[in-house]
């Protein structure tokens, strides 16, 4: 494959492309989907496939094909050449890209059960039977999913890399839904869309889908009883996969420098930050502390080398509270001045590298979910997302969670339906005033983050345990 | 390739075999210069093969297949190992076949890095974002019951927003030729409004009257599209959608017209069969759900031929080509009728909070302005709105649709929907600048 991709290369450098890379994708995916007991959808795909990028003074030019033969990578190389160059009738200053070491290597995601080698009716089964037990317990619609993804990737690029890894990544989810009148509730575990990391089959094992299907089922019928979440300020205390999706939407993409640089301007949007607040601007409270890690075993996004050949690595992004760093890829960091970040990946051999968040994650605090209830007078705990939305500049938000609990006077005292809340993105970190520990810390994982143009899917971890917020805008409702 | 692997299938088997090949190509630019330009070629093969009641879907593009009779031998093996499939619903049947192959060309780079300049021309003080992009499709689908169907689409979008450093505005066209954008009117839109936007002001947040421009017209009703109308949600018990009530003012009329010339996508659907114009809701009250094979089946209903290429085929019907019928009022005339109310050119973010309610929350931007008195009088900041879509068309609360009718963005993807603007007598807006 290394020599089918530096054909492609060398044609794109010798028709005048200042750098160019380029990789060859195998990517195979099974996708099952149960409901109510019978399996729904049952598919299996492979893609193969190149993908070449060239940098043509501002503009990089981008050509992908299923086809490998060797005129049509000879006329892809020309192509990618061709198209940025193109771009020159509406150019800007020259792109600059910074260096990273050169090598030669290859890695594997680490797993003990390859989810492709394991037989489909197994894992059929699994989601047939969690289904078919909720159902009989009374939801309105069970429904469940897995999805399995085996990418082998080779990497050259004009500067010499050859790199080739093989991520396994597993996941899935099982949820109960229950109609009531004029409303639906639901529950989902282990979290809404399911639960996703880099793995293989044992991933879903660990899951242990039936020990919680009975609750799911009791929770989303007792959701149409319950009384609605009151409104008001008090505290917020949020469960571990939602504090995730808080982290990725408040945190994650506004530390995007692609974003910030205003190249996603029309689109994603940008964001608060500005570079000249780097290691200045309070972002929240002490206890926050977020790394960008995407060398952490079993997580989402953790690699070896992302598509631009720079090494995996951990990267601060926020130290008790201040801004300390970006999420970055060569080009970006060259402009900005930042040591490239390894964060730049694709999806699939047919789109063009950008910025992605690796695994984002909030760093553990000193207490326990139980302490964080007992030393609330009066808040909600609120669990699992339901609803999310935020501003383009990543400060102004609102979520909705699928389950809500009062809390009064240190205890749990009733279940309330149709939790939200809202916020401004440094004043709500700012309010974090307690986090759980290591023992609550979990590699929470997203495989449905939109970006870019064309669209592209990325998959991001955010390891996160339950924390609270002080004085939060708590059940907004329409 | 189709017909090396129709050799393959057995007598024995219902078959579908579906390829589609694609070229789309996307010229982005960013601080008023092309940064990203790209350029993709795909062929995909779909197999699905239903025997004894047990159905398997297998998809490869073509490099993945390195012999058609091992392909469709992988899919037969499987067969076994599949489970049974209770809402399969046969093959589209041989009268449907409809052949629309065209030998089209696909745009080129300098096609669209010309449009880019055009709109980028249009606000040269200020910072220009946004993409011109192609498409070129060609479907073609054989199943065992003798349908052999084909079909081209060719489209073209030019989207894209000036900003300045206290505000922003966008606009968008999307067409079936690259020929038809006009990227310079475009930019004068976009133009105007970013700087018509400039300074804003913040208000409370409350109820107001509202005038939604094209793009905020499109998310609402591409929310209704894929939620509501959808028959899989009212299989699953989560559309909103009540057929043969009044539920929509009078004012609403949709219509799905894949037949009309300039309509952009297939005549098609995914299953082979001709797609048709229909009334989708008529003077306020909804006529039907947009069906496929299946959910028709499952819900007894007729198929109106909405299965969508690209998803898989539980995900339900949707509506490719709605047209939301224009009215009579001119833009003028709309602003000139409001009291107090506020002029929104385009939502952003906006996720359902419960779908049966079709309680929506979102922001807006690109373009907000105050209207007191019959008269924009100041830009406005960014506001949270919470508030049911169903609500927001409900009988009465639509005042007047607009004269002027184009393809529009939405929350979910472009060249979908045909929409006028909206005056709306009622918005919920729920948080402002402050949360």
């Amino acid at each position: 494959m290394f020599d089918l991709l530096n054909i492609a290369i060398d044609s794109a450098i010798s028709s005048g492309a200042k750098y160019s890379d380029a990789r060859i994708l195998v990517s195979k995916s099974r996708n099952i989907a149960a409901k109510n007991g019978e399996v729904e959808n049952f598919n299996e795909s492979e893609k193969i496939g190149l993908g070449i990028r060239a940098l043509v003074g501002s503009s990089w030019g981008f050509y992908s094909t299923y086809d490998l033969s060797r005129e049509s990578l000879i006329s892809s190389g020309k192509k990618a050449f061709e198209i940025a160059k193109a771009s020159a009738v509406v150019s800007g200053k020259e792109t600059p890209f910074a260096d990273v070491p050169v090598v030669q290597d290859e890695y594997t995601t680490p797993h003990e059960e390859n989810p492709f080698k394991v037989s489909s009716t197994e894992q059929i089964d699994l989601l047939v039977n969690s289904t078919e037990q909720m159902k009989k317990l009374g939801t309105s619609r069970s429904s469940g999913r897995l999805d399995f993804w085996d990418t082998e990737k080779w990497f050259c690029s004009s500067q010499g890399h050859e790199i080739f890894q093989n991520i396994i990544e597993s996941g899935g989810g099982i949820s109960s839904l229950s109609v009531g009148d004029g409303e639906t509730q639901i529950r989902s575990y282990p979290q809404s869309f399911g639960e996703y990391r880099t793995g293989g089959w044992e991933v879903i094992k660990s899951f242990e889908f039936g020990k919680h299907t009975q609750r799911l089922a009791e929770e989303s019928q007792r959701l149409l009883v319950a009384p609605q979440c009151p409104e008001g300020v008090m505290d917020l205390i949020l469960e571990g996969s939602q504090l995730a999706l808080q982290i990725h939407e408040s945190v994650g993409h506004a530390i995007e420098l692609d974003r910030i640089l205003g190249w996603e301007a029309a689109y994603a949007g940008t964001s608060h930050l500005e570079l000249d607040k780097l290691n200045k601007h309070r972002y929240g409270s002490e206890l926050m502390n977020i790394v960008a890690d995407a060398t952490l075993p079993g997580a989402l996004a953790t690699f070896k080398y992302d598509d631009e050949g720079t090494p995996a690595q951990r990267v601060e992004i926020v130290k008790e509270g201040i801004w300390t760093g970006v999420l970055s890829g060569r080009d970006s960091a060259a402009i900005a001045g930042v040591k490239p970040g390894g964060m730049v990946r694709a999806d699939g051999f047919s789109r063009l590298p950008m910025v992605r968040m690796t695994n984002v994650g909030l760093l553990p605090g000193e207490s326990s979910l139980e302490e964080i209830i007992e030393s609330t007078d009066n808040g909600i705990y609120m669990e699992t997302n339901r609803s999310w939305s935020i501003d383009d500049l990543r400060l102004n938000f609102q979520f909705g969670c699928e389950a809500g609990w009062v809390v009064k006077n240190g205890k749990i005292i009733d279940m309330v339906k149709n939790p939200t809340y809202t916020g401004i993105t440094p004043e709500f970190w700012g309010n974090m005033d307690m986090l759980a520990n290591e023992n609550e810390w979990v590699f929470w994982g997203t495989p449905n983050c939109g970006k870019g143009q064309p669209s592209q899917i990325g998959h991001t971890g955010h390891p996160a345990s339950p924390a609270r917020f002080k004085n939060t805008r708590i059940g907004v409702r329409g | 390739m189709l017909g090396d692997l129709q050799k393959q299938i057995p007598n024995s088997v219902e078959c579908e075999l579906k390829m589609m090949h694609s070229k789309s190509a996307l010229t982005r630019f960013a601080n008023s210069h092309i940064h990203q330009n790209v350029d993709e070629e795909s062929a995909d093969v779909f197999l699905t093969i239903h025997k004894d009641g047990k159905t398997i879907s297998r998809s490869k593009n073509i490099t993945g297949i390195k012999s058609s009779k091992e392909f469709v031998k992988e899919a037969l093996d499987s067969l076994d190992e599949s489970p049974k499939d209770t809402t399969w619903a046969g093959l589209t049947s041989k009268s449907e076949s409809y052949e629309g192959f065209q030998e089209l060309h696909e745009a080129n780079p300098e096609e669209r890095a010309n449009l880019v300049r055009d709109f980028v021309k249009e606000g040269e003080d200020m910072n220009a974002a946004g993409y011109c992009s192609t498409y070129l499709n060609n479907f073609f689908i054989w199943n065992t019951n003798g349908l052999n169907s084909s079909d081209t689409s060719s489209s073209a979008f030019i989207d894209g927003i000036f900003r300045t450093d206290t505000s922003a505005g966008s606009s968008h066209r999307g067409a079936v030729n690259i020929n038809n954008l006009d990227a310079s009117q475009t930019g004068k839109e976009a133009a105007k409004l970013a700087v018509d936007s400039q300074n804003p002001i913040d208000i409370d947040p409350g109820k107001y009257e509202v005038i939604l421009g094209h793009e905020a017209v499109s998310t609402i009703l591409v929310f209704l599209s894929v939620y509501g109308l959808n028959a899989k949600s009212k299989i699953d018990g989560m559309s909103p959608i009540l057929l043969n009530e009044n539920q929509f003012d009078e004012k609403i009329n949709l219509i799905d017209t894949p037949e009309d010339s300039e309509s952009i996508g297939f005549k098609i659907d995914a299953s082979g069969a001709k797609k048709y114009n229909l009334e989708i809701i008529k003077n306020g009250v909804p006529s039907t759900y947009f069906h496929t094979r299946r959910t028709s089946k499952e819900l007894n209903m007729e198929n109106t031929h909405h299965e969508f290429f690209g998803v898989d085929d539980y995900f339900g019907g949707i509506g490719t080509n709605l047209n939301l019928d224009k009215g009579n009022v001119s833009h003028s005339d709309m602003i000139s009728s409001v009291k107090k109310g506020i002029y929104i050119n385009e939502f952003w973010y906006c996720r359902v909070l419960d779908p049966i309610t079709q309680v929506v929350t979102g922001l807006n931007r690109n373009g907000s302005f105050l209207i007191e008195n019959g008269k924009i009088t100041k830009p406005i900041g960014r506001l949270r709105f919470t508030q049911s879509f169903i609500k927001s068309l409900s009988p009465g609360n639509v005042i007047s649709v607009g004269d002027k009718s184009r393809y529009a963005d939405s929350e979910f993807g472009e060249g979908m929907l045909k929409v006028p603007k909206l005056h709306l007598k009622e918005f919920n807006f729920t948080g402002g600048v402050s949360g």
